[in-house]
């Protein structure tokens, strides 16, 4: 796509700094969102994720730096950003009283729709979070956990915005509750944007296009989920369930791959059918090289062949840690200093 | 962003519309009110009283202000921001001063809805005892206006009081309790040295030195002798303007410094 008719990302941020009394939140943190895109943004307690989600959306200001949501300089004008975004914040407050229909309509009539554009934006959204005709009816203090945070999400929903951005949105939520948010993101990918901060990262990794990781006020990686597994996990991990013995299948897998070690060996059953780990420094290229072999060494009956992926996890551990013990030595330091 | 300002109006006159709080106040409020001034129309002939007997109404509300306002006001931002929803309410493209202007406009309307309610009183002996309501001055459109006035003036600053003691606490009773002081101490201010003649060129006492410096505020409560013959002191109306406006904005700085 050339640059002409490349479209604009829906954020953009560069260098954003925000600091509360003594504790730098944010330490210059740069990134971008394209259209449609699903980004997982990660990290720790207190990484700064809430901050940035509020910076976002317009409800503080950021100390320095310049960031642009749908194309609105926060700086300038935060507020009208508002008119653009949904927004679920964290533990999402509603006010207990009401029933979901007048809350809905509240809102709507607060972000500026009226007459029938109200009541279809109000329908689409209750049928995207389905929520059903009698939930709508009942008072909020008298919902569940869930239904509550799909009160929320429908409300973000409402003015058909081009991002909708979700602080924590299945905190606290059984898994049933947690796949209908997954169901209503995905029923809308594409359309539109989402920012989604979440600390369950398999639901992370199962709906989000890419990943923002953040660590004490500073982004520590992004990508997608194949680009960060490459990116910290510098080995690949294969797994073979094979009727043969340890020596000479080392010895056929090394004839493709001189650098592979096997890690583990151990009988699956009694046939004498057991499974074999290796380690490989190279790619799946070269695993895919060797799975192809096996096949062709007729002594040799491969029953299963499985490329272990490091899950997101493992990812997020290994990337927040080095942050982690930087900032670690660094208090370290200074509390040296202090006793000395 | 004003679409935010008549959205909010209209949600917190309907909160107050189906709060028990409101009704049991407003009724407990009219109740004495009325009973109070049925003795003093009773008495009217006996005492001194100087001022025409409806503005004896006007003083009643006023007076009884400080319970009153409390239970308009105590909720509309403590309660928010307890629940935290005030910031649920940030993020709709809506901006602190609507939030401010629709929470005061709606205490100060329910405040005029009372007023209308006591003013139901002499209206009342107006259709009921004609020939009592001509000898009580009752007929007398400038007394009405003027003592209405009155209080559409000073109940905008109490109103505007409460909604800063609500936006400084997350504890209703302690809005409640704080705008009850406040409001107390105003009218005690104002109520400083009353019916004393002013003697603006001599500074031998405190009161010299507080009618210096207090303005309008000094003998506030003197001015409902114009309000009460239906003479509108424009002075009283815009010091009660500058006090909704000095309370309404340090209630907005305070809704924003909550978002920082």
């Amino acid at each position: 796509m050339s640059a002409e008719t490349k479209p604009l990302p829906i954020i953009e941020v560069l260098n954003l700094k925000k600091r509360y009394g003594l504790i730098q939140a944010l330490k210059g943190i740069s990134f971008s969102v394209g259209k449609g895109e699903i980004i997982g943004f990660l990290g720790p307690n207190g990484a700064g994720k809430s901050t940035t989600l509020k910076i976002l959306s317009g409800l503080i200001p950021a100390d320095s730096g310049e960031a642009k949501v749908c194309g609105v300089d926060l700086a300038e004008e935060g507020g009208e950003v508002r008119n653009h975004i949904g927004f679920l914040p964290e533990n999402n407050p509603l006010p207990e009283e009401l029933r979901v229909i007048e809350y809905l309509h509240f809102r709507a009539m607060l972000k500026g729709l009226r007459g029938s554009r109200k009541r279809d934006r109000i329908r689409i959204a209750l049928d995207i979070c389905d929520l059903e005709r009698k939930v709508s009816e009942r008072k909020i203090g008298n919902l569940s956990k869930g239904y509550r945070q799909r009160v929320g999400i429908a409300d973000a929903l409402l003015t058909e915005p081009r991002l909708v951005i979700l602080d924590e949105p299945t905190i606290g939520l059984d898994p049933r509750q947690s796949a209908v948010t997954r169901k209503m993101m995905e029923r809308l990918r594409g359309e539109v944007t989402f920012l989604l901060s979440s600390h369950i990262l398999s639901e992370v990794e199962a709906c989000c296009d890419r990943m923002i990781i953040l660590s004490h006020g500073q982004i520590v990686t992004e990508g997608t989920l194949n680009e960060l597994q490459e990116e910290f996990i510098n080995r690949t991990i294969f797994e073979v369930i094979a009727l043969t013995d340890r020596m000479s299948l080392q010895k056929s897998v090394r004839e493709i791959d001189q650098t592979c070690e096997l890690l583990q060996d151990e009988p699956v059953d009694v046939s004498g059918k057991k499974r074999f780990i290796f380690s490989t420094e190279k790619g799946e290229v070269v695993v895919e090289a060797i799975l192809r072999y096996l096949v062709k060494i007729p002594d040799l009956r491969v029953f299963e062949f499985q490329i272990e992926r490091p899950d997101l996890e493992t990812i997020f551990l290994r990337a927040t840690k080095k942050n982690w013990e930087e900032n670690d030595l660094l208090g370290k330091r200074s509390r040296r200093f202090k006793i000395e | 962003m004003t679409q935010g300002y008549w959205v909010i109006l209209r949600t917190e006159i309907f909160s107050l519309f189906i709060s028990p709080a409101t009704y049991v106040s407003t009724f407990y409020f009219l109740a004495l009110l009325g009973v109070g001034f049925r003795f003093f129309i009773e008495s009217f002939p006996a005492t001194n009283w100087i001022l025409p007997p409806l503005s004896s109404l006007a003083l009643g509300l006023l007076f009884g202000a400080p319970a009153l306002i409390p239970f308009l006001t105590m909720r509309t931002i403590a309660e928010e921001r307890r629940l935290g929803t005030l910031e649920t309410l940030m993020t709709a493209p809506v901006d602190a001063v609507s939030i401010i202007a629709g929470k005061w406009s709606a205490s100060y309307f329910f405040y005029l809805l009372i007023c209308c309610g006591a003013y139901s009183y002499p209206l009342l002996v107006c259709i009921i005892f004609p020939g009592q309501a001509e000898s009580l001055g009752f007929l007398k459109p400038e007394h009405w206006i003027g003592g209405f006035v009155f209080l559409m003036s000073f109940g905008a600053s109490f109103c505007a009081i409460g909604i800063f003691s609500s936006s400084i606490t997350r504890n209703q009773m302690v809005a409640g309790m704080l705008s009850f002081s406040l409001i107390t101490l105003y009218l005690a201010i104002m109520a400083f040295s009353y019916g004393e003649p002013t003697k603006i060129d001599e500074f031998r006492s405190y009161d010299d030195l507080f009618a210096m410096v207090g303005g309008s505020l000094h003998r506030g409560l003197d001015k409902i002798q114009f309000f009460a013959l239906g003479v509108l002191h424009i002075p009283t109306i815009l010091h009660q303007l500058i006090v909704v406006f000095f309370f309404l904005s340090l209630a907005k700085l305070q809704v924003e410094k909550i978002r920082h």
